[in-house]
């Protein structure tokens, strides 16, 4: 797992989270989209954290993707991770009605209350439409939560992988669209305080393009 | 296995992260001390957002919490996390803006325990039982505090009547008035207003901290010392990290998450007793096991358990005693005889149970035979090894244990250098005085050299010339004059050329015996573990030499955990301080004093003008400068001064702490 040892160049550097439901298929949607893969996981524990390289717009993106467990024992720790997130994926299963109550109940409140990020995208993500017979919830009804919480929506499924990659380019590409977002991903931001004495990093970057 | 933990797995989680983030941020202090410039304090920093735009720890093998330090994974792996959750811990330990992590982290591990939650809470109680009872017994040692305190004073008073005629009578007899009471007021008057500086200066959630019970945090202290210890980090090659035992980072860390559990560092020393002692009665059964038989493994197995009985056993009695011929510190057979009759047989309270555990983690029996190796059982490394071979041309170089504290399970050693001595007992003597709970060495080294220079000083001092200029004030004034280099006066230049030669001989022995030094640490004679170095004068450069050699090999900051430099003379400019710096897990401290213009002249113009660090700060990040002017008369006094500058300096405490003013209203 993770990243080649040899890091590639990139232009902007972004940070997102995935929450939701224990089960939904955050995990499986993250090494869908990282490796391509597909297997039965075990619950996530506290977080994990991943790493993926896309080309979007025309632009090179370092995706630090942070996938938070969904166990309600975990969810304290969740919570200190929202912060400075460009883009949060918001992932229900479209088999359990509970999991996507959920996200209006208790998670998008957790965003509301957490998220640093004023601009921060949000991205709706009903997971599992692999299982179609089973489906309890429909696209409607995700399209207009959507809609009411202003976020992006997707349908997919990290088993076939019908939708993962369009799922995370759309968000990029959303991020991408915001100036503010923009500033703050720039690699101008990015501060290592063992080569450097750490000056307070300027967010103003030349980066509008 | 899982019935021995003391945690459970979520809690075993939640104390992985926080070691994990307590390295990362001991990492980060090394150049950024805590408290003194902290440009991200965090309860205000709502408005910064760039915490994302760090790059991930996996790509950065020079932080202690990649996979490649070694430091953070054998841990994880002891606790037992799943080898799922690694690269969001390490993450997470990484991220720039890491505190606002631990208050989360502090809430998971104030979690119920589960099902076995009675069970766990016997344990906890009989843990933190057991730390408190030792703690209290090593206090009792320290008793004897009072009568080393008075050696100290008669050592003071003999080296003033000797030596300080011409420093001291310059300026005034009251000023000796002062120094005195001062040694009286600020040995016992400092322990309160360091608390408020503590709470002020941690800048941790408190809340959090108290959601979590006394024992809880002592339980998660110990089982995560153990993990620093069981070091089952075998199978990986990646690994940089060549040595076994207990690394400096480790206790850094350790002392940084027990300040942010507000638990006192001698509760943890008595932690690291209890586990050295159980770990090595552990070794010693392993060891004798494997001399027997060479059974199957099941069989094994059930030897191994049995360790987790030992601890049982010695509630009961002398046990422990025994299995470890005599090793184990009397404190800690003394602490567990007290628990007896409250306690009974129900638990084992020694932590052999962690170390079975880590034996099943690691499938074979090398896990103890590492903890064994990582204190040199013996404890006799560094005092057998007399200099065996000559190196250069260093005549004497030799270590002499001092203190009650050896062979008593001690998990940290200190080395203390003297640098201007007029006698070999001045090796020892200054340092008699300190109370602290480390197994102390002193570094006696090419002490004809030594003398012959220290001599030559204080016979020019002595001198009528010296004298002269003393009346004249010119001696006060001089050290500014001779840090610019403006101008030195004709009659002192003639008079340095006498104690020059010497002073060169000297000064390229302290390089040499600093590589010595450097040599002797690496080859682990300490017994891997985190060593403390202090010295004063010539002795400090020995130390700065070792340093700079240690940074030379592929050496981090393994081995050494704190570094007190007094007096030294070493030049500012010429030398690479970032390098010497980064071999220090902990604290980097330059004690210097404005007024010691004989380190000033004996150091030469030429190298002033490049800076010295005995007299001046040194502007690099991470290193406390600490100003010792008022203490410090002449170079000399640091034969007796340097034991109440050690005081005011705290090295118990995590963060920089220097209280000289405290007792001057």
């Amino acid at each position: 797992m993770g990243s080649s040892s040899n890091q590639p160049e990139f232009d902007y550097l972004f940070k997102l989270l995935m929450i939701g439901d224990s089960g939904v298929g955050k995990s499986s949607l993250l090494l869908s989209f990282t490796s391509d893969d597909f297997e039965d996981l075990s619950p996530t524990i506290g977080v994990d954290f991943k790493v993926k390289y896309v080309d979007a717009g025309g632009k090179k993106l370092k995706l630090a993707i942070w996938d938070t467990a969904g166990q309600e024992r975990f969810r304290t720790l969740t919570s200190s991770y929202y912060r400075g997130a460009q883009g949060i994926i918001m992932v229900y299963d479209v088999t359990r009605r509970e999991t996507f109550t959920n996200l209006s109940e208790v998670w998008a409140k957790e965003v509301d209350l957490y998220s640093t990020n004023q601009d921060c995208i949000k991205m709706l993500v009903g997971n599992k439409v692999d299982k179609e017979s089973d489906r309890v919830v429909t696209k409607k009804e995700g399209i207009n939560f959507a809609r009411e919480y202003g976020c992006l929506f997707i349908e997919c499924s990290a088993k076939t992988r019908v939708n993962v990659q369009q799922c995370f380019e759309e968000l990029v590409l959303k991020i991408l669209d915001t100036p503010s977002l923009i500033a703050e991903g720039s690699k101008g931001v990015k501060k290592n305080i063992f080569k450097e004495k750490a000056p307070q990093p300027d967010a103003s970057t030349s980066s509008c393009c | 296995m899982a019935t021995t933990s003391y945690l459970t797995p979520t809690q075993s989680y939640a104390a992985g992260a926080l070691f994990g983030l307590a390295l990362h941020q001991a990492q980060i202090h090394q150049t950024h001390p805590l408290g003194l410039d902290d440009p991200t304090d965090d309860r205000t920093e709502t408005s910064d957002s760039s915490s994302s735009s760090n790059d991930a720890v996996s790509e950065d093998p020079g932080l202690w919490v990649h996979q490649n330090s070694g430091l953070l994974r054998p841990v994880f792996k002891f606790l037992e996390i799943s080898s799922n959750a690694w690269y969001g811990l390490e993450e997470t330990a990484g991220t720039s803006s890491a505190n606002r992590h631990v208050g989360a982290f502090l809430r998971l591990l104030a979690e119920e325990s589960g099902e076995n939650s009675s069970q766990r809470e016997d344990q906890e109680l009989a843990l933190s039982t057991a730390v408190d009872v030792t703690a209290r017994s090593m206090d009792e040692d320290s008793e004897s505090s009072k009568s080393k305190r008075e050696k100290l004073r008669e050592y003071e008073h003999e080296c003033r009547e000797k030596f300080s005629t011409a420093e001291v009578q310059s300026n005034l007899e009251a000023e000796d008035v002062h120094l005195l009471q001062e040694t009286d007021s600020n040995t016992f008057e400092i322990k309160d207003a360091d608390h408020a500086l503590m709470s002020k200066m941690t800048e941790k959630p408190i809340e959090e901290v108290t959601m979590l019970s006394y024992r809880r945090k002592v339980t998660v202290l110990y089982v995560l010392l153990s993990a620093c210890l069981a070091d089952t980090s075998d199978d990986n090659k990646k690994c940089n990290r060549q040595r076994k035992g207990y690394d400096a980072r480790h206790r850094v860390a350790l002392r940084l998450l027990a300040t942010w559990f507000d638990i006192k560092w001698t509760k943890m020393e008595a932690i690291e007793i209890m586990v050295a002692c159980s770990a090595m009665a552990l070794a010693k059964e392993g060891e004798s096991k494997r001399e027997e038989e060479k059974q199957p493994s099941k069989n094994k197995w059930a030897k191994w358990k049995r360790g987790g009985i030992i601890g049982a056993a010695a509630v009961t009695g002398g046990a422990l005693m025994a299995i470890t011929g005599g090793l184990a510190a009397p404190a800690i057979a003394a602490g567990l005889s007290a628990l007896a009759p409250t306690l009974g047989t129900l638990i084992p309270v020694i932590g052999a149970g962690g170390f079975a555990a880590a034996a099943s983690a690691a499938g074979t029996v090398a896990g103890s035979v590492a903890v064994a190796a990582s204190f040199g059982a013996a404890g006799a490394g560094l005092t057998g090894t007399k200099m065996a071979r000559r190196v250069g041309s260093v005549d004497e170089f030799e270590f002499k244990a001092i203190g009650e504290n050896h062979n008593q399970g001690r998990l940290a050693v200190e080395i203390l250098v003297s640098g201007f001595v007029f006698d070999e007992e001045d090796f020892v003597r200054p340092w008699e005085g300190q109370n602290d709970n480390l197994e102390r060495y002193v570094l006696q080294w090419e002490s004809k050299n030594l003398i012959a220079v220290s001599t030559a000083i204080q016979d020019w001092l002595t001198s009528g010339l010296a004298l002269q200029m003393m009346k004249q004030g010119a001696m006060l004034t001089v050290l500014s004059t001779l840090v610019t280099a403006l101008a030195w006066p004709a009659a002192l230049l003639a008079a340095t050329d006498f104690i020059d030669s010497k002073w060169t001989i000297a000064v390229d022995r302290s390089d040499k015996a600093g590589k010595l030094l450097a040599e002797v640490l690496l080859s682990g004679l300490q017994g891997n573990r985190p060593v403390t170095l202090v010295g004063y004068s010539l002795g400090a450069r020995v130390i700065f030499k070792c340093l700079q050699f240690l940074a030379e090999t592929e050496c981090d900051a393994e081995l050494v955990e704190r570094v007190v430099l007094l007096g030294a003379p070493i030049s500012i400019n010429d030398e690479n301080w970032e390098a010497a710096r980064k071999m220090v897990a902990g604290r980097f401290v330059n004690a210097y004093s404005k007024n010691d213009w004989m380190l000033g002249v004996a150091f030469r113009a030429s190298l002033l003008t490049q800076g010295l660090a005995g007299i001046q700060p040194i502007n690099i990040p991470g290193i406390e400068n600490v100003d010792v002017t008022d203490l410090i008369e002449g170079h000399s006094s640091y034969l007796w001064a340097t034991q109440l500058v050690l005081d005011q300096l705290e090295l118990d405490t995590y963060y920089p702490v220097f209280r000289s003013t405290t007792c001057k209203q």
